[in-house]
């Protein structure tokens, strides 16, 4: 008498066979993660000696030949938090509406009457003009602040400028700000290697439990399926063997992806090394998950396969798998905290370039495996469903 | 004294929704026997075997394997049956032997017996020389032959083959029957459903006709195909073009009483009390322009039943 355990892994090493038989497509599958995390690594690298110093574009327009607007232009041109070059108005217009740059500030005819203003003393005050892509908010405020510094910085001196003349630090704001980075693991470095490499990995274990699916799909409807219910298989058999066979070839493309990453890009696991490999499995599980959900659900392949695709890249993209999490909106940052991919992702990134320990990743771990058995058992319940109606013949 | 019955079903009734596939069809196969079972398309033939193999449960009626019920085991009723769907149940991508080797380990079977099944159930099938070919470089006829092989791996007793020479040309047909008259002497149990005439003629120890689930006759060829003297003499034709309605009722005046017409889509059907009243209808009906490809008259019941709702063309083309 065959045992439950020998028939699933029978129709594990079917489909095992089934990935390989068509090599390029397997190869691919290896591939297609490394080059998209690769890529998005190095759109979002920043070296270590230029994170400090990035500096916004932008472009200065001069309307007014006073030397006081002239040497506002001056310290405008050579801030070092700009970099800014000067043009006309036209040009101006021109280049910002095309978001190159997003941002231009314009000195106005009469600005140079700023030179006599007095705290306190009501003055007709000349409007700073700030042209900016309809797109762009950041680089707007960026460059409010910035033109503020400078220009209150020129007003100052010119006040003061007898007083401090001289002195190489004068009108200097009378504090130094000084930047300290605060996590839970202070020698943690951002690498943004690690975190495409986290986010490409979960993305395409989730395309590639669909692809599984979509196979368990196109097999029962052919003759195949019908010879393996002819069979004594049980359905558990069924499913079980090919949760197995999803989630071990889920399990290689995450070793090999890692691997890449790290001779490639040193993605490193700083953190705890048991925290990643029971993140890996559980990421592996949900990957298993999502394709017998598909196959459970999907209907037909094509329209499976649409329908997966929209909630892959949606869970993807809400989850932080593509740009960090904290760069979204706060109310997304909270939705998504309903999402398995959150958690991997959260748990993936502590163990990786966060240093997070065993305990640090237990959550992810808790919250992505726990996902991944709901979705198996509401998946295993629909397909149990539909195999009993094609029984008794849809009755 | 005959064989023990293998299979049997009994009172057995499929439905799909409203519409009755199946109607209380009654039928034993005994051990050694082809039984083949004839009729058009929708006739309920793939859903009796659906039923005997046990993929689908009947709505009532009982269908059991060596005297056992599926429900009862059915692990060891899935022992019994060699399933041999329409359609090549095989994976394209995998080779010959991976695909008997997989089929094999659902059964049960492993190592060196399984090993030794592969091979043997390849050679019945004369595939040895392809063992380790892809299945998507077959043809379809060997296609077909590893798609029996997979149905004789864990040598069931009964084999239960789904119009297995549909997609098969002539030639491949004979010898898909040589190999079935084989298995059969070696004692297996052979149900076949097929909407060819010549293969339940030539091809089966008995033959059941199903005609809208029901099944209307069950006998030897021999026996089914003595004509029925007593009936209406009636001629099958296939329509080169469908004639306008204006002349079908012009041509349906002419005939009277004497002869019936009735054309649906582009088939015919000419009945007459005689065989000169139905070659006199014919011989008006071909005067007034209508075009036939082909006719047929049916020698008997397995005929008549085959043609009352066959869309094929039919062999006999005219002289």
């Amino acid at each position: 008498m065959t045992s439950r355990l020998q028939l699933t892994l029978a129709l594990a090493r079917k489909d095992w066979r089934l990935f390989w038989a068509d090599r390029r497509s397997a190869v691919l599958c290896f591939i297609v993660p490394v080059l998209l995390a690769s890529a998005f690594g190095m759109i979002f690298h920043r070296p270590a000696h230029i994170t400090t110093g990035s500096k916004l574009p932008i472009l200065v327009v001069v309307e007014d030949d006073d030397p006081f607007t002239r040497q506002a232009a001056a310290d405008l041109l050579n801030s070092s938090r700009f970099d800014a070059r000067e043009v006309t108005r036209s040009e101006a217009e021109a280049a910002v509406s095309e978001r190159r740059p997003a941002v231009a500030i314009v000195l106005p005819a009469g600005f140079s009457r700023l030179k006599n203003w007095r705290p306190g003393v009501p003055n007709e005050r000349p409007r700073l003009e700030l042209l900016h892509h309809p797109t762009t908010t950041a680089e707007r405020q960026l460059a409010e602040g910035v033109i503020t510094e400078v220009v209150m910085k020129r007003i100052v001196s010119e006040s003061v400028g007898n007083f401090m003349k001289g002195r190489e630090d004068a009108p200097a704001p009378p504090f130094a700000i000084v930047p300290a980075s605060v996590s839970p693991h202070p020698q943690a470095q951002f690498n943004s290697y690690s975190h495409s490499f986290c986010g490409m990995t979960l993305q395409y274990l989730l395309f590639w439990g669909m692809e599984s699916g979509l196979l368990l799909l196109r097999e029962r409807q052919r003759g195949v399926w019908i010879r393996i219910r002819a069979s004594a298989a049980p359905l558990s058999c069924v499913i079980a063997g090919k949760a197995l066979a999803t989630g071990f070839v889920a399990l290689l493309q995450v070793l090999v992806t890692f691997c890449v990453g790290n001779v490639l890009f040193d993605v490193k696991i700083d953190g705890s090394v048991i925290g990643f490999a029971l993140l890996a499995v559980a990421a592996c599980g949900l990957a298993s998950a999502t394709g017998l959900l598909v196959a459970a659900i999907g209907g037909t392949e094509a329209r499976a396969r649409s329908i997966s695709i929209v909630v892959i890249l949606g869970v993807s993209m809400l989850g932080g798998l593509w740009v960090p999490g904290f760069l979204l909106p706060a109310w997304v940052q909270e939705v998504s905290l309903a999402l398995p991919t959150t958690w991997a992702m959260r748990g993936l990134e502590s163990v990786t370039w966060q240093r997070g320990g065993f305990f640090d990743a237990l959550p992810s771990f808790v919250a992505v495996a726990g996902f991944a058995v709901v979705l198996l058992a509401v998946a295993a319940l629909k397909l149990r469903m539909t195999e009993r109606s094609a029984r008794q013949g849809h009755r | 004294m005959p064989l023990p019955v293998t299979l049997s079903l009994v009172d057995v009734t499929v439905s799909y929704g409203d519409r009755v596939a199946v109607d209380r069809l009654s039928l034993e196969v005994r051990r050694g026997e082809i039984v083949g079972l004839l009729g058009p398309n929708g006739s309920g033939k793939s859903s009796v075997l659906a039923v005997a193999a046990g993929v689908l449960d009947p709505t009532t009626g009982t269908v059991t394997m060596n005297g056992r019920e599926r429900s009862a085991d059915p692990a060891a009723f899935a022992a019994c049956v060699g399933l041999v769907p329409q359609e090549a149940a095989i994976y394209d991508e995998l080779t010959a032997v991976e695909n008997l080797w997989f089929f094999g380990e659902l059964y049960g079977l492993s190592g060196s017996d399984l090993r030794r099944r592969v091979m043997r159930a390849l050679a019945r099938v004369k595939l040895l020389d392809r063992a380790e070919h892809r299945v998507n470089t077959f043809s379809g006829g060997l296609k077909q032959r590893l798609n029996l092989a997979a149905a004789l791996l864990h040598d069931p007793p009964v084999l239960l083959l789904d119009e297995p020479t549909a997609s098969l040309d002539p030639a491949s047909r004979d010898a898909f029957f040589v190999d079935l008259t084989r298995f059969r002497d070696d004692g297996h149990t052979i149900l076949i459903t097929t909407h060819h005439l010549d293969e339940a003629e030539c091809g089966c120890d008995r033959v059941g006709v199903l005609d809208q689930g029901k099944l209307v006759a069950c006998g030897s060829p021999t026996e089914l195909l003595r004509p029925h003297a007593a009936e209406r003499a009636v001629l099958y034709g296939h329509l080169r073009t469908r004639p306008p309605k204006y002349l079908e009722r012009a041509i349906r005046r002419r005939l009277g009483s004497r002869a019936e017409l009735e054309v649906t889509g582009r088939r015919l059907r000419l009945s007459a009390n005689t065989s000169e009243e139905l070659g006199e209808a014919l011989a008006m009906l071909l005067a007034e322009g209508v075009e036939l490809d082909a006719y047929r008259t049916p020698a008997g019941a397995l005929e008549r039943a085959l043609l009352e709702n066959n869309e094929e063309p039919l062999p006999q083309s005219l002289p």
